[in-house]
């Protein structure tokens, strides 16, 4: 369904880029058989002019696709998060701890009072962000990749194993089923490893995103315990606009990420974004990747420098520009009960891509997310179904108002062929959603409903 | 990742690859001695399944059914031994007593 004469140009545009000429890798170039062999540069003013007019129909068409391609993990991650949310009660009962980050307790006696130190936790979170985010940037900007990889490490260590310990502990507590600690080590050994495999090496893409999807899941559910309510909204509130400001203002932190990214042609970081397709490259220089030994933790130096698809304007033919959308967003700042792993779990939310996006692919060219993303969708969607006196009608009107920003996300992101913020948008939508529904629309059904007049 | 991008000799290696991690691990590994991973034999065989047994032969296939078959059996020995413990455990649990108390990691209220 693509049109090979644009996957012809595409090819060769890459191969431009990463100055490889293996065309014999490349499928369908069955209507332009001729150009195999010759120099790639007689073709570079038609790869930019027939670029131009395919462009603009490509987009489009790429858009409805990769929209929805996105919102099955989305959707997954929420459900999953909602579903935890009503059923295992340990994630709403505040059972009255907090986390350092947010120190002012909120049952106060006045709402002056509430209202005070809601904002003054939001403001240490946004604080910690930030300094986080400055620290990630200073990092790689002078090329402290082995720290920033070990942080990376660590985090998803202490997500897949302690976080999914505590998860399962729950979720057999409230079925009231027992568990043997020897089965227990079992599963919790194997989701770990296979999880650690699958996101920082090799593994099969959907096992892959599934990983991702549950990591970003069990993210969302510990701050929807641990934040109390205002912070919570408010926290939300201010990171998107904090997303919006380091994302395109020019002196923002993950715009410089991005740059100093592209500048040097490397793939951003070995951490974690989702994406949509595989990301496998074709070439030579990977026939000796999986010789490698597969106990190294770090797999960014795995991928082979290619430059990563970030939507440079220079390279006409970047497979996803336009749509490597948020990875830069992921700056989400993630709390967590113990300090240290605090500074870990920052780390994944800094998005950028994982894995260079696949350069060689003829088919759909992935589309990728943030897990900062997923995470603060999910948590919004999960604070919305736990604490709503609408309960499902709000949960469901959050969950479409996040789904339409994404959408909107996307065509910008189309439009614009940069780096966008995936949040502000959709929790925008979501936050007005939210309050709008819980407020006005849920008081108005529950007379209708008392007063059976079914409209 | 896409197993019909990789070349054959990748494909073989990344097969054996799973399979060893199980075998190299075996002896590094605390609380058991043991790798205990049969998850990643069962990723190994979903994985692999397509390439090991339903495509046209070549060169490397045969090694890489080989270690496809491996994981397999290794797999099923795993899932009999731990659904034979499970059903041990929750049959017997309340009758251990101390034993049983000692071995739960989750205990369910009011179920003797």
């Amino acid at each position: 369904m693509f049109n090979p004469i644009f996957q012809d140009q595409i090819k060769i545009g890459l191969a431009l880029n990463s100055k490889k000429y293996e065309f014999s890798n490349f499928h369908n170039l069955s209507s332009e058989p001729e150009q195999n062999g010759q120099p790639p540069t007689a073709h570079a003013p038609r790869v930019v002019e027939t670029e131009d007019d395919e462009e603009e129909e490509l987009t489009l068409k790429y858009g409805a696709k990769h929209v929805i391609m996105l919102f099955v993990p989305v959707t997954l991650c929420m459900v999953v998060v909602v579903a935890t949310i009503k059923s295992v009660s340990f994630y709403t009962h505040n059972d009255g701890q907090r986390l350092i980050y947010t120190p002012f307790p909120e049952d106060t006696d006045t709402v002056a009072q509430r209202a005070l130190n809601s904002i003054l936790n939001a403001t240490i979170m946004i604080t910690v962000i930030i300094v986080m985010t400055l620290v990630l940037v200073l990092l790689y900007k002078y090329r402290c990749y082995k720290v920033i990889q070990g942080w990376l490490f660590l985090s998803s260590l202490l997500l897949l194993f302690f976080f999914s310990y505590i998860y399962l502990k729950e979720v057999f507590k409230t079925y009231n089923v027992a568990l043997d600690y020897l089965t227990l080590a079992v599963i919790i050994w194997n989701f770990g490893v296979v999880g650690m495999m699958c996101i920082h090496w090799k593994g099969p893409l959907r096992l892959q995103q599934a990983y991702l999807i549950m990591i970003s899941a069990l993210m969302a559910l510990v701050f929807i315990k641990y934040l109390p309510e205002w912070t919570a909204w408010l926290i939300l509130a201010v990171i998107s606009v904090y997303d919006l400001l380091a994302v395109l203002c020019p002196k923002g932190p993950l715009r410089i990420l991005v740059e100093t990214a592209q500048e040097r042609n490397e793939p951003i970081f070995p951490a974690l974004i989702y994406s949509s397709t595989m990301v496998w490259l074709v070439n030579m220089a990977d026939t000796d990747r999986p010789n490698r030994n597969s106990t190294e933790a770090a797999s960014s130096q795995q991928e082979p420098p290619q430059p990563v698809a970030s939507p440079a304007p220079s390279s006409p033919s970047q497979d996803d520009g336009g749509f490597n959308s948020t990875w830069v967003n992921q700056q989400q700042h993630q709390l967590g009960p113990l300090h240290s792993t605090e500074d870990t779990r920052r780390e994944i939310q800094q998005m950028p891509s994982a894995r260079p996006p696949a350069e060689d692919d003829d088919e759909e060219r992935g589309v990728k997310l943030g897990l900062g993303d997923f995470i603060f969708y999910s948590m919004l969607v999960g604070k919305a179904s736990a604490t709503a006196s609408g309960d499902w009608n709000t949960t469901l009107a959050c969950f479409v108002a996040i789904l339409i920003g994404l959408c909107l996300t996307l065509l910008l992101l189309a439009i614009f062929k940069k780096a966008l913020p995936a949040l502000p948008i959709s929790i925008f939508f979501g936050l007005v959603f939210y309050f709008a529904t819980d407020n006005l629309v849920q008081p108005f059904m529950d007379k209708l409903a008392l007063h059976q007049f079914y409209i | 990742m896409n197993l019909e991008r990789l070349p054959n000799e990748e494909k073989l290696s990344l097969c054996r690859k799973y399979y060893l991690v199980i075998l190299v691990l075996m002896p590094l590994i605390f609380s058991g001695g043991f790798a205990f991973l049969p998850f990643l034999w069962l990723v190994n065989v979903v994985w692999f399944f397509k390439e090991a047994f339903l495509k046209p032969a070549y060169t490397e296939q045969l090694l890489i059914k080989t270690y496809v078959k491996r994981s397999a059996l290794g797999l099923l020995l795993w899932v009999a031994v731990l659904t034979t413990w499970n059903i041990i455990f929750q049959h017997f649990r309340a009758q251990w007593g101390e034993v049983g108390d000692n071995l739960s990691f989750t205990i369910p209220l009011g179920i003797p």
